[in-house]
């Protein structure tokens, strides 16, 4: 990937607290000084959004990766904000339960960084995304003070939903130090159905079928274009324009059963070349689909999905393409050419971006975003995230009494 | 400005007709269903679209009078009492459905449409609201949202929160904002922060509701105990075996006396505790899992374990539940009903601790709970005349929520903190923990104008 490297943020410090007391002495310390704090999970975000103009900070939260309280008999786990996803799931899957949800290099990613970058992967389709799983928060605001939101049970109206607040505020509400969720069993069998197809059209088809299917998808995954690295799936055929792949969990009989009826469902459609894939090798599958970082992401309504991603293929015909089509989610892997694409003018990322993929986004009524700039290129927020929301007076306004100083990730948010 | 040069206003906004300021109209608005407070509004206005609701707070803002939206008035916990000198801003007449989107499994409704009414309203499409509080006959979607409201099947489906891709909504300063319904990965997740504010951050104005694949097939059992441990018990086992029902609910002897004499279910008298469970999802593995949770409740000694048939029989099965509140009218002339939420392998400790306590405070109380999520609806039995026995309840329910929050539970899993249990917010939360949501209070709503004097202390002041 274009992960710029740590060593590429400014060198001012660079510490690792190992528990909150230690985060909300530094953050005090830092909040009488003015001094920016660049909080930092697994490290897998560090080129989303603008590149830190101050120097600050660096804090490592990695290092806090304990598990706090799990009540397996509750389905609920409180952990340290820097353990990372694939640890928590290696913790919960020795009492057969699970959180849901994916995110990209989930061996690096960490609980904390999932939660500031509300990072998805395609379960989202059925499971949903980590708001949906979060209970409760403890974080240390700009002023060095530890606060709490929600709390350990799975349904609480108590108070402002301060854990949803959390979800995608990029660190800029405060340094995330423990995280409460609810949990899911494992479950036991899985399965994935593939299909080639020979136009967006029939994309458009079999995906709105979905609708009125017998079966419970988990996962909806439309790709288009070459595969990305270490594909476990053979390359899609000259003659097809996209690949819909469709997964299933549960019980043996459950996905087993599922898996057929949905071919039964497509085959009724016209659709053809049809793969099942059942045991061990849905694992490689499904990984592979879930643990890629991309560099843009195009969020719009499922319904303008498949237009859009034919748009976008018309203009990137040697990008890996990924949606997640249930939820309007569109992924691009890095950029065709593959050689460094000009600093300026025609054909540059910046115009890219701006002229040709994002005019695509707006005019589908969604919002394209710059995940991961790369690191020769810089871009300011209106070209990550494109224009100011109406709303963005009174975002600031919430991150401006969380963090008066404006020290918490200055300038890398909104 | 006077109060009678507001009403003017009001009505030059609204048309005269859609304003009410006469005393005997005014009275009906004093309360939601949280009785024991009253405060009669300063006026009471019908708006009809967004544009109208931002200009009455707009004028209320000029005046520095306040406002509180309500929808139907179902709430229990006083969320929409009216402030002092306070107008009442119902949103009952917006109450269209203006879109539903089944391709991006999506309606878009305004705030007064009713529960009930966008569900009926997808018949036949495959497709469900799936929020389900028990007054989804009467409530509406805005207040779901305001109070985050749950209901049965939320063990399974998440509660109103999880159902919501996007609201329009008004702010106290009369501007109008819209957050999602596509993700913007550029700005904070505001709608979720709305939904169970309680109407102290936003008027909603617009939905934008996620809707709910029906399940392929389900389920539905009813499982009698000879006590409520027991049923409790069986409860707290199915959960830590890893299983997730669409639906896992408890009711005790005395709310079932009310059931019978009400809809004649057929419980056997000798049975102390009742659970409803269903299970739903693919036919495929439906039949092993029912095979497993009646395995898990023969551990604690069941009477009768029923199963519904046809969908007539589940209907009836769900009617009692969803009715049983109702249905205690029965019991005594008046009623308080709880809402306390513990973790789910507290469940059996909670409610010994509430046969104590109805002892103690010489109450009797009856119980309702969503028992899978350990969400515990204990109803205390009154009568408003007897103000002894009403003062016992009051001091019998909050002595039940500081036992849950004893338990690392909440004073409220669905029906909100309204001005009920404003008291309580201290106890569970820490100062600096209400210092936060008070920020977030002050952002979206400076002046104070939506709904002061709800949620928590810190924004009556």
């Amino acid at each position: 990937m274009t992960a710029i490297t740590a060593s590429e943020l400014p060198p001012e410090q660079t510490v690792s607290p190992t528990d909150e007391l230690a985060v909300a002495a530094l953050i005090g310390e830092a909040y009488k000084s003015g001094t920016p704090v660049y909080p930092i999970g697994g490290g897998t975000s560090l080129d989303y959004g603008p590149q830190p103009a101050r120097p600050g900070i660096r804090l490592r939260m990695n290092q806090m990766n304990r598990v706090l309280d799990h009540p397996a008999d509750d389905l609920t786990i409180t952990v340290e904000a820097g353990m990372t996803l694939a640890e928590l799931n290696r913790q919960l899957a020795t009492k057969r339960q699970w959180l849901p949800i994916d995110a990209p290099e989930s061996v690096r990613a960490t609980v904390g960084g999932i939660v500031a970058t509300n990072a998805c992967g395609p379960r989202r389709y059925s499971h949903g995304t980590i708001g949906d799983y979060l209970l409760g928060i403890r974080a240390i605001d700009g002023c060095g003070e530890a606060y709490a939101g929600g709390g350990r049970v799975v349904k609480n109206a108590a108070g402002y939903n301060l854990p949803r607040l959390m979800v995608g505020s990029l660190g800029t509400l405060g340094v995330i130090t423990q995280a409460t969720f609810m949990v899911r069993p494992l479950p036991t069998h899985s399965a994935l159905v593939i299909c080639d197809l020979p136009s967006f059209q029939q994309a458009e088809c079999l995906l709105a079928a979905l609708g009125q299917s017998r079966t419970t998808p988990m996962i909806v995954e439309l790709l288009a274009g070459p595969a990305l690295p270490l594909c476990p799936l053979p390359a899609l055929p000259d003659t097809a324009a996209a690949r819909l792949v469709v997964g299933f969990e549960g019980s043996a009989p459950e996905v087993q059963g599922m898996a057929n009826v949905l071919c039964d469902e497509w085959q009724a459609l016209g659709a053809n070349g049809l793969t099942t894939i059942t045991g061990a090798r849905v694992d490689s599958v499904w990984n592979w689909l879930s643990e890629s970082p991309a560099m843009l992401q195009i969020n719009v309504l499922p319904s303008r999905l498949v237009g859009v991603l034919e748009q976008v293929a018309g203009i990137l015909a040697a990008s890996p393409l990924q949606a997640h089509a249930g939820n309007g989610v569109l992924r691009i892997y890095r950029l065709s050419p593959p050689a460094p694409l000009p600093q300026k003018g025609e054909g540059s990322f910046t115009n890219l971006i701006q002229n040709m993929l994002r005019p695509i986004a707006t005019a589908a009524g969604g919002h394209l975003t710059v995940l991961a700039t790369p690191a020769d290129v810089e871009l300011t927020p209106a070209e990550i995230w494109g224009p100011p929301r109406p709303g963005a007076a009174l975002m600031r306004s919430i991150q401006q009494r969380f963090d008066p100083a404006g020290i918490l990730n200055p300038g890398r948010f909104g | 400005m006077s109060n009678t040069e507001l009403i003017r206003k009001l009505r030059a906004v609204l048309k005269p007709e859609n304003v009410l300021s006469a005393p005997s109209e005014l009275v009906v608005y004093d309360c939601d269903a949280f009785t024991v407070e009253r405060h009669i509004p300063l006026a009471v206005v019908f708006p009809r679209s967004a544009e109208q609701v931002a200009e009455v707070v707009r004028a209320c803002s000029d005046h520095g009078c306040p406002v509180v939206a309500r929808g139907a008035g179902t709430g229990l916990a006083g969320g929409c009492t009216p402030p002092p000198n306070g107008v009442v801003i119902m949103l009952t007449r917006m109450n269209k459905i203006l879109d539903i989107r089944l391709r991006d499994a999506m309606a878009l409704v305004e705030p007064g449409v009713l529960n009930l009414q966008l569900t009926n309203a997808l018949s036949g499409t495959g497709y469900h609201f799936a929020p389900d509080p028990s007054s989804q006959g009467t409530a509406t979607i805005g207040g779901n949202v305001a109070t985050n409201a749950g209901g049965p099947h939320t063990l399974k489906y998440g509660v109103t929160v999880n159902h919501v891709a996007g609201l329009e909504v008004v702010l106290g300063d009369g501007s109008i904002l819209q957050f999602g319904p596509v993700e913007d990965p550029a700005a904070l997740d505001l709608a979720r922060v709305v939904c169970g504010s309680e109407g102290t951050l936003a008027i909603v104005t617009k939905i934008w509701a996620k809707l709910t694949k029906n399940p392929q097939s389900c389920r539905t059992i009813r499982a009698t105990f000879a006590s409520i441990d027991d049923a409790s018990q069986a409860v707290s086992q199915i959960i830590a075996a890893g299983m997730v029902p669409a639906a896992l609910e408890l009711m005790d002897r005395g709310i079932l006396d009310a059931v019978e004499a009400a809809f004649a279910p057929g419980v056997p008298p000798e049975a102390a505790a009742v659970l409803i469970i269903e299970l739903d999802g693919p036919e495929a593995g439906l039949d092993s899992l029912l095979e497993q949770v009646i395995a898990l409740c023969r551990n604690w000694n069941p009477g009768e374990i029923l199963q519904a048939k046809t969908p007539a029989e589940r209907e009836l099965l769900w009617k009692c539940r969803k009715m049983a509140v109702g249905a205690v009218g029965r019991l005594s002339p008046g009623y308080m009903i709880q809402d306390g939420v513990v973790p789910r392998t507290r469940l059996p400790h909670v409610f010994r601790r509430i046969l104590e306590i109805a002892a103690k405070h010489r109450v009797r109380i009856v119980n309702v709970a969503h028992a899978g999520d350990g969400n515990v609806h204990p109803i205390l039995l009154l009568d408003e005349r007897d103000r002894d026995l009403t003062a016992r309840a009051q001091a019998a329910s909050r002595e039940v929520l500081e036992e849950c929050i004893a338990c690392g539970g909440s004073i409220t899993a669905e029906h909100g903190v309204g001005t009920e249990k404003i008291e309580l917010m201290e106890k569970l939360f820490a100062p600096a923990d209400l210092r936060a949501m008070h920020r977030v209070r002050q952002a979206f709503d400076p002046a104070s104008q939506l709904n002061p004097g709800k949620k928590f202390k810190a924004i009556c002041q």
